[in-house]
């Protein structure tokens, strides 16, 4: 039987003035509606609009379409949209092509002509293309409810306790002896000097004595395999003593939160500062330990005259970190009014770039500081300060030398004790958890999110989330937001009890694979497993994130691409480089 | 050479009521503002600075709490409430007590009741022995002539005496505000001849205020009141001082009124009871302007002798013209013993300001062109003053 013959609708949008006013959308349609099995060609002005999204689906009802192409913006931004539209119709969603004259057409160029012409040719190479499309099946597969979480800091015990609350299993794997992580090293916490063990020990207790928690101290997670909704994990206890707790013990799992914070910057390595050399030079952890014994003293147990506080150690300049780690400037003000009032005789020195007070409540902290009379000095970020022994004359132990911005005076601080600020710094081992989730990290070793405005605890990886200070320096009520957010979002697809996986993936044609097991070193999922038996190469459909590697890579041309085969995208090329005729129209006045 | 961080010495500038320069965060809105402030003069925010760190030398040689005449535009606009003008105003009271060797002034500042104590014992001083000298050689029946009970050669003796105590400690102040600003203070070179070149500033900036009357007026009216009060309250009391130190003795004899002489003192009068009313009035209503919400008790302890000296010299001249001689003797010596804690308080106070700020005005001119040549000398393209 004879297969009927395609019809293809074709909609070219305005995007208010966005296309048109560069790009002739209405010589546009009428070029497409010249081309072979477009059987309709229509203009609107927002087509992803409800009524524009409706004109589509009646025309594919009315005129019984089977093919559709919108010429419009980028499918990162509509793509969902249109196929949603045509499911409305009782239409396979991959029935749809976009082409991209917003973005890449109309936003980046200035010729009318010119530009009118590459939409044509843009549309040309869709409609092609569109007739090679298949229609395509969407996949689901059960969802795991339990949950893996690394880290026992705050991040990681409040996702814990949100997922387990809510009746999920949950792992919760901590590399140290205890919790708490970094805040369990703190005394008080700014600006409202609420209690860091108080924030700490409900949750502490909780999370231990938690039916649905199991706490795994020592143990670091070694093997993450399978895909989201169905990973398997292997925890193993460090230097564990008996035979049983050496061998990892291996979990079945749905998602995974990680929760791994962050490690202080080692102040030794700002070599002016004399940190390790001279004894009164400290870290804002180490103050933290003094604050927490309540006493505030130099090495030979004086009380200090001049204490002054180093900003911004390891963060923000070339040499070491370019990034604020957000929590110091606050930290710092905390430990003046700690230190002032401990000491109403002290004097305390604020050296600092800039007072980043972004936070609620900050800015007041920020003016009560002023008002307890802390003396704040600038100094410039390029030009950090140096601290140097006193001479015998002088009534201090140090003087910090440096040049003042808000003066202008290269000046000298008096200091017995100085503290520095010491920023955030990727962990040491979070390449090793990259890898095992399959994440990415930036330039500085944070975790990346999948999307830094719309999805900041999700990962590119599926089914793995990250919260808290892993991601990027954050203070505890930021950090605790992102962990209730993953917990949230992990929530949502354990209610749901199963995954839908989209059906643009890569397939191995077994008959054609020679085994070689090139593809599964190029794919930066790890999505592809080799078969030993079979000696054979295979996608796990649910990981694949259809980026086409190994499509490129294969020798034997053994994989294809769903939704983007060699058919689809040649005659997508072919369709692009067909002939196309503009002349502008005559002004009519 | 490093400048050494004093964060102790913004406690000493307290006292003398600097007490929320602390809160300063160097946005720069109050010099934005400032009607005098410009790229050579940079004040109030380079002063709060300095004042933040305890640069003790840098402010003991400034000119430039003097260019303020605290219109209170800075402490309106800032937004942190440091209250820039009144910085200024402790820092004048802080140069004042530098300016003095004798250390009397860091004490009236610093606590009020050796201030108070000191003006009752020179008051009780004069007093005694005024009355002593007037018992052993006139009648307190006798106003004036012969066997008068104060007669008016005498005190015009007694008021150039005074009189010279006070200019010669003001000027020992105002030599010191020249070693400070213009030789301790001062790293490039002053042609001798800019001397000459701008001594006219002194007796223009001394009459007209001029750089007062400048001061913006937030736009609410022409007439700028308290430029207005200040030069009626300056004009009495230079008019006053003239009076007394050379026309005394005319004036005091009676009981005749001689026109051409007591026109002058009854201005005067007039000009010091407004500007006395005034002063009080503003402290205590404490009105829209910025200036009166803060007083320091040195500024009281003005405004107290001055009223009593008024209104005791007005009683006494009534007294003296209807012919209560004794009443009229009684409160001259009251009178004078208000006059002469009042005198020699100037060169300790705030009121030396008379004296200093058109000093500081002719030095200040002096080192803008000396600033200016050495930038022409130095590159002549980086000129930046307006």
């Amino acid at each position: 039987m004879e297969k009927k013959k395609d019809k293809i609708g074709v909609y070219i949008c305005n995007c208010g003035t966005n296309i048109a006013k560069v790009v002739d959308a209405e010589a546009v349609a009428r070029y497409a509606a010249t081309l072979p099995n477009v059987h309709l060609a229509k203009t609107y002005k927002y087509m992803c609009s409800n009524p524009g999204q409706e004109m589509i689906a009646e025309d594919i009802k009315e005129n019984d379409l089977d093919r559709v192409v919108v010429a419009a913006c980028s499918p990162n931004m509509h793509e969902r949209t249109f196929r949603s539209a045509l499911r409305m119709a009782g239409l396979n969603q991959y029935m749809l092509e976009m082409a991209n004259i917003r973005e890449q057409c109309s936003w980046v160029h200035k010729d009318r002509k010119a530009a009118t012409k590459k939409a044509m040719a843009l549309v040309s190479g869709a409609v092609q293309r569109v007739l090679k499309h298949e229609a395509l099946e969407s996949m689901s597969v059960d969802m795991n409810p339990s949950v893996l979480v690394i880290g026992g800091g705050i991040a990681g015990m409040t996702a814990a306790l949100e997922l387990a609350d809510a009746g999920n299993f949950v792992h919760l794997v901590e590399k140290d002896d205890h919790l708490g992580g970094n805040i369990a090293r703190v005394d008080l916490t700014a600006p409202y000097y609420y209690s860091a063990v108080d924030l700490l020990s409900e949750r502490m207790t909780r999370t231990f004595e938690h039916k649905n928690i199991q706490v795994y101290l020592n143990s670091k997670l070694t093997e993450l395999s399978g895909f989201v909704g169905n990973f398997a994990a292997k925890i193993q206890k460090q230097n564990g003593l008996s035979e049983d707790e050496a061998k990892a013990k291996e979990v079945a799992i749905g998602n995974v939160a990680i929760c791994t914070g962050y490690k202080e910057f080692d102040a030794s390595r700002v070599t002016h500062y004399g940190y390790g050399k001279l004894p009164n030079v400290i870290t804002s952890f180490e103050l933290e330990n003094m604050l927490k014994s309540g006493k505030v003293e130099t090495k030979e147990g004086k009380i200090p005259k001049y204490v002054a506080i180093v900003h911004c150690v390891g963060s923000r300049n070339k040499e070491f970190h370019t990034y604020c780690s957000r929590v110091c400037c606050m930290t710092a003000l905390k430990y003046a009014h700690e230190i002032k009032s401990a000491n109403p005789e002290c004097y305390v020195s604020d050296v600092y770039i800039d007072m980043n007070a972004f936070g609620k409540g900050h800015e007041d902290f920020y003016r009560q500081s002023s008002k307890a009379k802390t003396l704040f000095l600038m100094y410039d970020k390029e030009n950090r300060p140096v601290i140097h022994k006193a001479g015998p004359k002088d009534d201090c132990e140090m003087l910090i030398e440096v040049h003042e911005r808000l003066s202008g005076e290269h000046i000298e601080i008096p200091a017995d004790l100085v503290v520095l600020m010491v920023g955030m710094e990727a962990r040491d081992d979070s390449h090793e958890i990259a890898h095992l989730t399959n994440i990415s990290q930036d330039k500085d070793g944070w975790f990346i999110e999948s999307h830094p405005k719309l999805e900041p605890v999700a990962t590119t990886t599926d089914g793995v989330f990250i919260a808290g200070t892993c991601v990027a320096p954050k203070d505890i009520p930021d950090t605790v937001a992102q962990a209730r957010a993953a917990a949230a979002r992990i929530l949502a697809r354990i209610s749901k009890g199963k995954i839908e996986i989209d059906a643009v993936f890569a397939e191995v044609n077994e008959d054609v694979c020679s085994g070689c097991r090139i593809c599964n070193v190029m794919c930066p999922y790890s999505a592809i497993e080799f078969d030993e038996e079979k000696k054979k190469s295979h996608v796990i459909s649910a990981l694949c994130k259809a980026c086409g590697v190994c499509v490129a890579a294969c020798p034997s041309g053994a994989i294809k691409g769903r939704h983007f085969t060699d058919q689809q995208i040649l005659a997508q090329i072919e369709g692009i480089f067909s002939k196309v005729e503009y002349s502008e129209p005559a002004e009519v006045s | 050479m490093a400048i050494r961080v004093n964060p102790g010495y913004i406690e000493v500038l307290d006292k003398f009521g600097a007490e929320d320069v602390q809160m300063c965060y160097q946005c720069g809105d109050c010099s934005t503002v400032c009607a005098h402030a410009d790229d050579i003069f940079k004040f109030p925010r380079k002063s709060m600075r300095q004042l933040q760190m305890g640069l003790e030398e840098k402010l003991e040689t400034s000119l430039e709490p003097w260019l303020c005449y605290y219109c209170g535009q800075c402490s309106e606009q800032c937004p942190r409430e440091a209250d820039p003008g009144e910085t200024m105003m402790s820092l004048r009271r802080w140069l004042i007590s530098r300016y003095d060797i004798t250390g009397i002034a860091n004490q009236f500042f610093n606590s009020r009741t050796r201030e108070i104590l000191t003006v009752l014992l020179i008051a009780v001083l004069t007093g005694i022995y005024l009355t002593f000298y007037g018992i052993s050689g006139g009648s307190i029946h006798v106003y004036d002539g012969e066997g008068a009970f104060l007669p008016s050669s005498f005190i015009h003796t007694f008021d150039l005496t005074v009189g010279g105590i006070m200019f010669l400690f003001l000027w020992l102040g105002a030599l010191r505000m020249w070693y400070f600003s213009m030789v301790k203070g001062m790293s490039i070179p002053v042609p001798w001849w800019l001397y000459f070149k701008k001594l006219y500033e002194i007796p223009f900036q001394f009459i007209t205020q001029k750089r007062y009357a400048e001061c913006e007026n937030n736009g609410n009216s022409k007439l700028y009141m308290p430029w207005l009060v200040h030069f009626g309250l300056a004009s009495g009391y230079s008019i006053m001082i003239i009076l007394i130190m050379v026309f005394v003795e005319p004036l005091q004899a009676g009981p005749e009124i001689v026109w051409p002489l007591h026109i002058f003192g009854y201005l005067a009068t007039i000009g010091l009871l407004i500007g006395c009313i005034y002063f009080v009035r503003q402290r205590i209503v404490k009105t829209k302007h910025v200036q009166y919400k803060k007083t320091h008790s040195t500024d009281w302890m003005f405004v107290i002798l001055l009223i009593i000296i008024t209104v005791s010299g007005i009683v006494q001249h009534i007294l003296h013209r209807t012919g209560y001689l004794e009443a009229a003797n009684i409160t001259y010596v009251i009178h004078l013993m208000a006059v002469v804690p009042w005198l020699l308080r100037m060169p300790f106070s705030k009121w030396s300001h008379l004296i200093y700020r058109p000093m500081a005005m002719y030095f200040a001119e002096i080192q803008r062109e000396a600033v200016v040549r050495q930038q022409k000398l130095v590159d002549p393209l980086s000129i930046t003053i307006k």
